[in-house]
This record gives C-alpha cells, structure tokens and sequence, in this order.
C-alpha cells in the first residue's frame, strides 16, 4: 500500500524510463463505454411496472407520491367492486416530475407496482406526451425488462399485522355472559389507526358508506370527538356496530389484501367508548334542527332501521313517534344477539342519543293489537314499517310440533327479555348460521351455570367450509365446548313418551341441484341420533306481518312473501314504508343503511305534500 | 487534562453565572441554552474567550407567527471540549432586528446575510447583508411561514400539458382522469381531515388534458 | 461645458478591470459565479455570487411528510448525497427516539465511505484539470464509476441513493456484494499508486499548487473552516473521532493532517483520507457478516407519523467538511424547519473570497477546487 508523505522528493526527475510505464495500460480493461445495452442492478429503481391483476386501485401509491407524479385513471372494463375493495383505477406515472424514490412501491398494500430495470427513454420535444405513461407489466415501451425495485419484506412499508385484541379465554368465558371482547386501550387504539392509509375502500364497502377514514384518522389524532361527530354522520347504531357488524368494510380494507385489515370496527367501538354519552349528546345535538316542520311521522319497530329513520326525521324537524312492541328498544340487537357479543347497555347507549334528539319511544304497544295500521294512517303523515324478522321458521319434520321443539328467536328473546327458560341437559340446534351459534353458546353458558357441563350439539346442512356463521363464531363455539357436524340434514325429531329424546339425521350429499335450486340431497345409509331433550331449530326467520290486518294486507303489493317495495323502500302505499330485515335482511349496517333511504324519501314527500296543500 | 465530565461540569457551572440563562443538558455532548437576546452576544463571547467556543458552527432561524417571534439559534462548538452549545433566542418578528456578532464570530456574515435574505431580520453591524441567493427575487422573505411557495408556483407556472395516446383512447372508451395528481397529497394543504375518500369524489371525465389545474378549492 | 456644469466622473482605474467567472465555467465546481476584480493578472478582489443551484430545499420540506423527505436530501449535495442522507435520518431518529439496528449502522458507514471515496476523486480530478492535467480527472470520473456500479447494486441509484430511512436502511446487501466491494477496494488500492505517479509526484502540480490558498490555524479556526481544509492546517480535528455517530468510535482510523495549509496540503490530506476511507471499508466488510440482523427498526406507516416536537442538530463528516443539520418538529407529521448546514457554506463564500485576494488569476480555479466548495450545499 504506496503511502504518500509530504516530504515527497518531488525534485527527484526521476528515471528515464518512467513514461514506458503508461504502456501497461494498452492491457487494461476501460472502466465504462460498453458497447452493448449496460444492464441494471437486480434491485434498480427504473420505470414503473404495474400487475393489474394485483392493482386494486386504492391511491395509497398517489398519496406518498412526493411530487404529485402519479394520477389515477379509470379504465373500463376492469372489474370493480367495492365490497371486495377493488376498483377500476389505476395509476399513471408522470416522469416530469417522478422522482424514482420507490416509496410508492414500499406502501403498495397489494404489492402490485414495482420499478423496473429499464432506465433509458429519450424523446423529442414533440413527443413530451410520451413522458405520461400508463404502467402495465410490460412497461413503458412495451417491452417487458425485469423487476428492479419491487415489493420486498425488507422495504415494506405497510404494517401487515393487526394490533392484537384481548378477549376472554374460553375458560373465562364459558359459564357466563360477559362480554368477551375487551376493546382497545388508547395505546392501542392509536396504533391500529396509524396502520390506515386511507384508501377509501371501506367507505365503498359498508353499505352505509360510513366515514371510516376519516374516523379512523381523528382517532389517530386523538381527537376521539371527531371520531363520533364522523361516525355520527352516517351511522346512529355505532355502539351496536362497534361490536357486532358484519364488517364488510374489514373484507374490502386494502391492506388486508395481504395482510391483516385495519381493524376498523373495533375502532369504531374505541371511538364511542372513549367519549362519554353526555359529550355524544352534545355532539349530536349540534345537527339538531332549528325549526319543526309539524309533520308527524310513525314508526313501527324501535330497531336499527326504525331508529335510523327516526334519528334523521328529527333531526330534519320532523316529530316522531316509535312504536315499540317490547318493552326495550333495539330489535333483534337486543331480543336476538347474545349479552356477550353485544352488552345491552350498549346497545342503551346509541337509543338514549337517538331518543335525545326527541324521538318518543313508546314500549309496550303492538301494532296490531293495541293500535292499527288504520290509526296510524289517519294520525301521521307517513308510516314506516321495520318489524324485522321474529318468526323463526321450522323445518316441519316429523316432531318439530313438539312443545319441547324451539325456534332459536323465541328462546334468544326469552333470555334477552330476563325470562328464565327450561335449560335442557343435552340440546341440539339446527342450523349453521349466525343464530344458530347465538343460541348454541347461549344454551352452552346456561347449562353450565346449571349443571356445571355443557353438552349441546349443531348440525348443519353445510360443511364446514361452507356455514353461514362468520368464521370467528365457529372459532369461539368450539373452543367454549360446542360439538359441531357438519353436512348432516334433520329427518326426524324422535320422541319418547311424548318427550322430545334426540334428532335423526342422514349425510348429506348435496344441498343445491344443477340449477342451483335449494334440493337436499342424503345418503340414507349414514344415519345418526343425537340424544337431546330439547331442539332448537334455527334455520331462518320470516317477518310477522299479522300487524297489517286483512284489508291492508290485500291491498298492499307482494313480491314472492316479503313486502313489494322500490329503491326507496316505499311500498305500494304511498304513505307507507318498510326496511330492514323484513325487506334486505338480516343485518344491522344493511338496516341502518335502509333507515337513511328511508328518512330522505320520506321527508321528500313530507316536504312535497307541503307545498302542494 | 480535565477528563470530558468534568469539563462539561465547568461549563455548567460558568454559564449558572449569566443571569436570565435556562440550561438544559440534553446529552454529554449537546447543551441547549435559552437566553434572552440583549445578554446574548455578551454569552457568546464568554463562550468563545473563556470556554473555547471557537467554531460557529451555524446561526438558524426558526419562524414562529403564532407567537410573532423569530427563533435564531447559534450552534458553537469547542474542539477542545468536544461539545456542542446551541444558545437559543427569541426576537420580535415585527421589526425583526437583531444585532451582528460579526465581531465574535466571522462566520456569522454568512448566516446573517442567508437569514436576511430568506427571513427578513436585520442584523446591525453585519458587514454585507446584500442579497446572495435570490438576486433576482422582489417578493417577500420566501423563508417565512406565510409565503405560501407552492401557490406562488401555482400562480406563475402551469402543469404541463400531456395529451398520450393511450389517454385519449380511454376516454373514448368511456374512462379518463378519476383522481388528478395533486387531489389527494398528504402536502399542506391538507390534512386528510376535511379531504372526502377518493370514492366519495364523482370520478372526473377530463376530456382535457390531465393535469390542467382548477381552481384550488 | 460650462464649467460649473462639469461633474467629476469617478472611473475605476484603467488598470483594474472586472472579470466574472461562471456560471457554467469548467474552472468552477458546480454552477457558481465568482466575480473577480484583477489587476493585471492579480486578483485584488472576489465576490461570490451563489443562487444558480438554489432549489428551495429548506422551503419544500417543511411541506413533505419526513419519509417524503428522503427523495430530496441527496439531491442537496450531488457529489457527494450519502452524509446528506444519513445526517437527515439520524436527526429524525434523535427526535423519535429510534434505535437503528447495528446492522444498518454498519451498513450506513459503508455507503458513506464509499460516497468520501467518489467525491474525494471527483475533486481531484477536478483539482487537476484546473492545473491543466486532464487525465487524472478522466480516471477519478472513471473509477468513481465502479464506485457508482456498487452503489447501484445496493441502493437501486447510482448517484441518489434514497436508500437510507429514519430507522435504518431500506435494503440488506445483495448476494456477494461484500466480494465485489472488495475486489473494487483491491483495484483501487492498485490505482493509488498510479494517482501519485501521475499526480501527487508530479513535479507540475506540486509546484503549481505549493503556496496557492495558504491559511493558517488561527484563520481557519475564525473563518469557519472545517472538514480536509481544517487538518490541512494541522489540526487533527473530524467529527467522526470528535462527534462519533453510528459505530465510527469502534471503528479504527487515523486522521491525517498536513502543515501549510495550501492547496497542496489539501490535496495531500484527500489523498491520505482515501486511504484510511479503505482502511474502515475494510474492516466494515470484516464485521459485516457476523452482525445479522435487521436493516431498520420497526417505524409507523410513514402516512400517519407524527414525529415529536423538539429540535436536534446532527453532525456528521462529509468529505467537504462539517455537515450539519438542524430539524425542529413541532409534533407534526411534517418538519416544521429543516437547516442545512453544509461545509461550503463557508468555504465557497468566505473563505475562497478571502483566500483569492492576491493570488493570480490562474489560480483561482485551483483555490476553489482545492477547498472543495460544492456550490449545491451552499444555495440548497
């Protein structure tokens, strides 16, 4: 290693043979100019590439863009569907103003845009145009060089995991109704809303087009206020769908693409649960209306989709009355989910801020019985209908007569309603839906407050892969103790003695026919009897539609059973609407997303009736 | 030699002697110093004479409008004691005058002409306070909090105008611009708070050219 | 003319005239002007006129989200973008409070050394041509292009990197890099002596750069002078030794100085720094296989980051001198002020305005490239 000293001799003129010594570079490689195409490095930040199969179109990649380079195009003829959370956009690069860095590809959610390893691309000034390219996979002069800077484990940006929930174990749980989940501290909480990247997916999905980005991002500013005021916009029931939401939003969320989505109903429920119900009071009082129109409105059902449309008639100073049959509000949220998916003093909650806008509940009075429709026609300007589902059907096999036979929607509300109701040694429910596990785990936690065991079996015509349940309820049965078989169809209900003893069933080999008809299909030969003293049938509900009386019965339009209505949930009456699980159910976002249909056509007719008269 | 504890102690120490200072320690070799503007120059040439503070290292300056003060921080540090000194004061951002510590320190011509010209304040007795950088520039120290650059970009030039084949074609077919370049940018503009989801936004047929701008709303 | 009439006209005298350099101008390094004014062949004095790189670095980051940040930091130094972007990484760290993996540290040394290498032969070439010797720029441009191949290979860009991020480091090595650095480390140890043969023995440019731009200790220290420059004038003084940051106080190197503190000093001491710049490539690429690891700690999804208020000023050695920034936060997700401080800051305005006062015209290119005053650093 030639070290250089300043005291060099730098008069020494050296030998004369010293520039003979340039000859050895006619031996030496030159370091650049290679004649040939240079190739990049395997990692090279080039051009863009695009997989559109991937590319779901969410703008995460055009909101870390520094240099505003990217712009999102619509491209038809690409599948669009915001309930899986994809959409027909995709992003055009601008290499005017690109600056190479990659960040797009790190925050990618899907991982579908890379940099290439092509980096050369000259063209004159008549052709600017051919700076603004469109990125597919074969880049931007069509001919496919290799990814350079691509989506990798090292660079990722995007936080796959979900900030775990603490629940109850299942030991914990078993024997009683507290609630399993145990929400999210504002740690947490903080957390899990930074994971978001605001694509708007979930917004598209939920069917009430909730602000889920934007509450998401006030809870991450922990401005937990703004959240509700956010939340408070679209849905009224958040307490309720805080909790227990089907979470359409959760399916469509880019990031759970690949990873885990954004957890976006827990945080739904940190939000309310952060804010005190006096606070939400006030918040909602903000909207409340500085005049009253003096139209009356009535509502027959005090759940989610009656209470919506109360909520936003008042506050467009419309008087309401709700007429409610049982003796607290919420439908099925309360009379049908179990107190520990969804506490009712929760679900108390969201009705005391709907009830604070001036919204009159009276409880205890049945349309039908102690007031008819006729009435309610005469005495208000418009009449909504949301009675939802409470008739539990049955399966109508042999001994399903049987007085120790149930449907799951009977015994739910008994339980809900602080009845006490016979806890059977052994049960059995059919069904494999989402009911059908309320009851299951319902019957389990009581027989073990009774006898200390549980020993409650479900069959369902589906096989596993296939129930209706969402797949954290089947997760939870099982662990609380629950024996579930799938594919097994009820042939008969088998009674001794007058006694209900235990459920004949036959594999089943297929549910539907080539056309896709509902056929159940059995394997006589794989026969089995469970031993039960009570069956529970939870195998769908129908609306109680006894309340309309003859007459209006006959006049009003009906479509295969259900209520004839249009888009706006009118039905043939024009003074008369119904939504909710008696029309699009049964779930509760799908309800609230009807109320609000519901509450804008009604105050537009109220709003034409005036100026007519 | 004094080991580095003990030096930084003696520091400590000297500066408890100044009146109206706050000492802050931040590290061993970081001091954050807070000090009133009149009794700063009298703390910098204690710094320079008695605890070898030889080197300015930079003068920044920091915008504050909420509080209507300008924030210049002068960063010294000391070869023999290996620490660095950043001495904060605060000066009213109307009229925004400060003196000169050209006499301490030469280095601080060049900052005091760099905060002038980008902040307005003028430093009394700094040797040449003409412009430097913006020679050209007429309008206000562009450096302060409310010039809005972005807006005067937007004012003085347009986005350039790309008309592609593949562009044209898609609207043809129906498509186009959903989501223009500078909609949906995390910039200061916006914050994400008050800015609807991209789906809420009808999506825009620009027949035009992409990119041509609206008026900002 | 009447004679009351008659007013004085104040001409410069004939002697003296103005000539100004720049900015586009092979003598100057970057786009910067230096307006001269000669007597003769004599340099009475100079003014610097910076702005022709000014870009409104400082402006636009205050309107970028901090990872945003990272496309433009190299962009501030382009000889040399390394210490621009590790310095603006580790004051975000500061702020943060977030402890970068040893892995990446390692990893960072490795890209700044490497980047001292480039710029220190990007200077000398440059260094040269002013003297009329062409060739040793053609080489330094040259080999620094292997120095770029590597870079290429790691980081995805040969000259912005934007490979470092608040955290770490956004990619581990390739398969067999550390075997091609170190055969690149090979060939230009094996250059070495070819550049003192052709330029640091050479008789032409040791006479010519003997005595130009002579400072001594005590107006280096006042002027401000930091980085080669400083220990050109003795002073064995370098932020890596002095303000140690990422794991250069476990690393073992010396620190070259020179007496004279002329051009020629200058140029030795980048010479002997290129040295010890292999003898730590050295020992990184040692260590580098047994420090497994991660590149980067964890960091939030740079959309929702907010860093916490506070203010930090981060040192670090660039091969120009002392670079410097200082980033205050307000608790926001973007940098309410970032400073830079670049080393030229003095040396291509002060310093050099200074140092040209009496030398002769053909010597002032030579001054300016001998302090190696990068005009990007100083108009940002």
């Amino acid at each position: 290693m030639a070290e250089v000293d300043s005291k060099i001799d730098y008069q020494d003129k050296g030998s004369i043979l010293a520039p003979l010594k340039a000859l050895q570079f006619f031996g030496r490689q030159p370091v650049t100019a290679p004649l040939d195409p240079r190739p990049a490095s395997a990692n090279y930040r080039g051009f863009h590439l695009n997989d559109w199969e991937t590319c779901i179109g969410c703008s995460t990649c055009q909101k870390v863009c520094d240099n505003a380079a990217i712009t999102m195009v619509e491209v038809p003829g690409l599948p669009h569907d915001p309930e899986q959370g994809v959409r027909n956009l995709r992003p055009a690069i601008d290499y005017g103003r690109c600056c190479w860095c990659a960040l797009c590809v790190d925050l990618c959610p899907t991982g579908s845009i890379a940099l290439s390893r092509e980096y050369v691309h000259t063209c004159k000034d008549a052709e600017l145009d051919s700076y603004f390219i469109l990125p597919d996979d074969k880049g931007i002069h069509g001919v496919a060089y290799d990814i350079g800077w691509g989506k990798h484990a090292e660079s990722d940006l995007i936080a796959p995991e979900r900030v775990a929930m603490q629940e109850l174990s299942p030991q914990a749980r078993a024997d009683n109704f507290d609630e399993i989940v145990a929400g999210y501290d504002p740690n947490q909480a903080i957390i899990e809303a930074s994971r978001c990247v605001q694509c708007g997916m979930c917004l598209d999905a939920c069917p009430t087009h909730m602000n889920a980005p934007e509450y998401i991002r006030a809870i991450w500013q922990g401005d937990n206020e703004e959240a509700v005021r956010q939340i408070y916009r679209t849905n009224p029931f958040s307490n309720t769908c805080g909790r227990v939401c089907t979470h359409r939003c959760e399916t469509a969320c880019s990031i759970g693409h690949r990873g885990e989505p954004v957890a976006i109903r827990w945080l739904k429920r940190y939000a309310m649960d952060a804010v005190s119900t006096e606070r939400i009071k006030a918040i909602v009082a903000e909207s409340r209306p500085s005049f009253l129109s003096g139209k009356r409105v009535a509502i027959v059902g005090a759940g989610p989709a009656g209470l919506t449309t109360a909520f936003d008639l008042a506050k467009q100073g419309h008087e309401v009355v709700v007429y409610e049959a049982m003796p607290a509000a919420g439908g099925m949220t309360r009379y049908g989910i179990p107190y520990y998916r969804l506490p009712s003093d929760m679900l108390d909650r969201d009705v005391e801020i709907i009830e604070s806008l001036g919204v009159r509940i009276q409880y205890n009075t049945r349309v039908g019985q102690d007031i008819s429709m006729e009435q309610l026609r005469d005495e208000f300007d418009a009449v909504m209908l949301a009675v939802g589902l409470w008739i539990g059907r049955s399966t109508g096999v042999k001994g399903s007569d049987s007085s120790q036979v149930y449907r799951a929607v009977d015994l739910l509300r008994e339980v809900a309603d602080g009845q006490a109701i016979k806890v059977p040694k052994q049960a059995v429910v059919i069904g494999g839906g989402n009911v059908a596990m309320d009851i299951a785990r319902t019957l389990g936690r009581l027989q073990r407050q009774h006898f200390g065991q549980i020993d409650v079996t479900m069959t369902a015509l589906e096989d596993l892969a296939h129930f209706l349940a969402d797949p954290d309820e089947i997760k939870e049965a099982g662990e609380e103790g629950i024996r579930i078989l799938p594919a097994r169809g009820p042939q008969e209900i088998v009674q001794e003695q007058g006694l209900v003893s235990g459920l004949r069933t036959w594999g089943v080999t297929s549910i539907f026919d080539d056309q896709g008809r509902f056929a159940p299909r059995y394997d006589e030969r794989d026969e089995q009897i469970y031993p039960a003293d009570m069956v529970i049938e939870a195998i769908g509900q129908r609306a109680d539609v006894d309340l309309l009386g003859a007459d209006l019965t006959e006049a009003l339009e009906w479509n295969r059973g259900r209520l004839k209505v249009d888009d706006d949930f009118r039905t043939s009456a024009e003074w008369l609407w119904a939504a909710g699980d008696m029309v699009q159910g049964p779930d509760v976002v799908t309800a609230v997303a009807n109320g609000h249909r519901v509450a804008a056509s009604i105050n537009s007719y109220l709003s034409i009736r005036e100026q007519v008269s | 030699m004094s080991t580095g504890k003990e030096l930084t102690r003696w520091l400590d120490d000297l500066l408890t002697e100044i009146e109206g200072i706050k000492v802050r320690r931040q590290s061993s070799k970081r001091l954050r110093v807070d000090i009133e503007p009149d009794a700063l120059p009298a703390l910098l040439a204690l710094l320079r004479g008695r605890a070898s503070y030889v080197h300015l290292s930079a003068i920044s300056c920091v915008d504050w409008p909420n509080e209507e003060q300008f924030e210049l921080v002068y960063h010294l540090w000391s070869y023999e004691m290996q620490s660095l000194v950043s001495t904060h004061t605060r000066i009213p951002r109307e009229p925004g005058v400060y003196l000169s510590v050209y006499d301490i320190y030469p280095p601080a011509a060049f900052y005091e002409r760099d905060i002038h010209e980008f902040y307005g304040i003028r430093f009394e007795g700094s040797p040449d306070l003409s412009k430097f950088i913006l020679t050209e520039w007429d309008g206000p120290p562009p450096m302060r909090k409310d010039f809005d650059s972005e807006a005067w970009v937007h004012d003085h030039f347009d986005w350039q105008d790309y008309n592609p084949e593949w562009l044209r074609q898609l609207i043809a077919e129906g498509g186009g611009i959903a989501i223009r370049a500078d909609e949906q940018r995390f910039s200061h503009h916006d914050d994400g708070r008050d800015q609807p989801a991209a789906s809420q936004r009808e999506p825009e047929r620009d027949r035009q050219s992409p990119n041509t701008p609206e008026q900002p709303s | 003319m009447r004679p009351e009439n008659y007013e004085a006209q104040r001409h410069p005298p004939s002697h003296e005239y103005e000539l100004n350099i720049g900015p586009n101008h092979p003598g100057i390094e970057g786009n910067y002007a230096f307006k001269l004014r000669l007597h003769g062949d004599q340099v009475i004095e100079g003014r610097a006129d910076a702005g022709y790189l000014h870009r409104g670095f400082e402006k636009l980051m205050e309107g970028r989200l901090w990872i945003q940040n990272l496309a433009i930091t190299p962009r501030i130094c382009v000889p040399d973008p390394v210490p621009m972007e590790v310095s603006y990484c580790l004051a975000v760290e500061d702020l943060c409070g977030l402890r970068v993996p040893e892995r990446a540290q390692y990893l960072r040394v490795l890209q700044l050394e490497l980047s001292r290498f480039a710029s220190h032969l990007f200077c000398f070439g440059g260094h040269a041509a002013t003297v009329g010797m062409y060739s040793p720029s053609f080489w330094g441009i040259a080999d620094r292009d292997l120095i770029l191949d590597l870079f290429e290979e790691l980081c995805g860009g040969r000259v912005y990197h934007i490979y470092n991020i608040p955290g770490g480091v956004r990619r581990d090595m390739p398969p067999g890099f550390i075997e091609r650095v170190s055969n690149t480390l090979d060939y230009l140890e094996t250059r070495l002596p070819d550049y003192d043969d052709l330029l640091f023995r050479n008789r032409v440019f040791v006479t010519r750069a003997r005595g130009i731009g002579a400072m001594n200790q005590q107006q280096a220290l006042d002027w401000g002078v930091t980085g080669s420059n400083l220990r050109a004038t003795g002073l064995p003084f370098d932020v890596r030794r002095d303000d140690p940051y990422l794991v250069y106080d476990q690393l073992d190197f010396d620190i070259p100085t020179e007496d004279g503190g002329d051009a020629w000093a200058r140029a030795l001491v980048r010479r002997k720094e290129l040295f010890e710049s292999i003898r730590i490539l050295r020992q990184v690429l040692e260590r580098l296989p047994d420090i497994p690891g991660p590149i980067r700690c964890p960091i939030p999804n740079p959309l929702a980051w907010n860093v916490p208020a506070g203010s930090t000023y981060t040192r670090v050695e660039s091969s120009k001198g002392e670079l410097a920034w200082y980033v205050v936060s307000d608790g926001g997700e973007r940098p309410y002020r970032t400073h830079v401080r670049g080393p030229s800051q003095m040396h291509a305005v002060q310093v050099l305005e200074r140092l040209a006062v009496g030398s002769r015209i053909e010597d002032v290119a030579q001054i300016m490239f001998s302090l190696d005053a990068c005009p990007p650093e100083v108009d940002r």
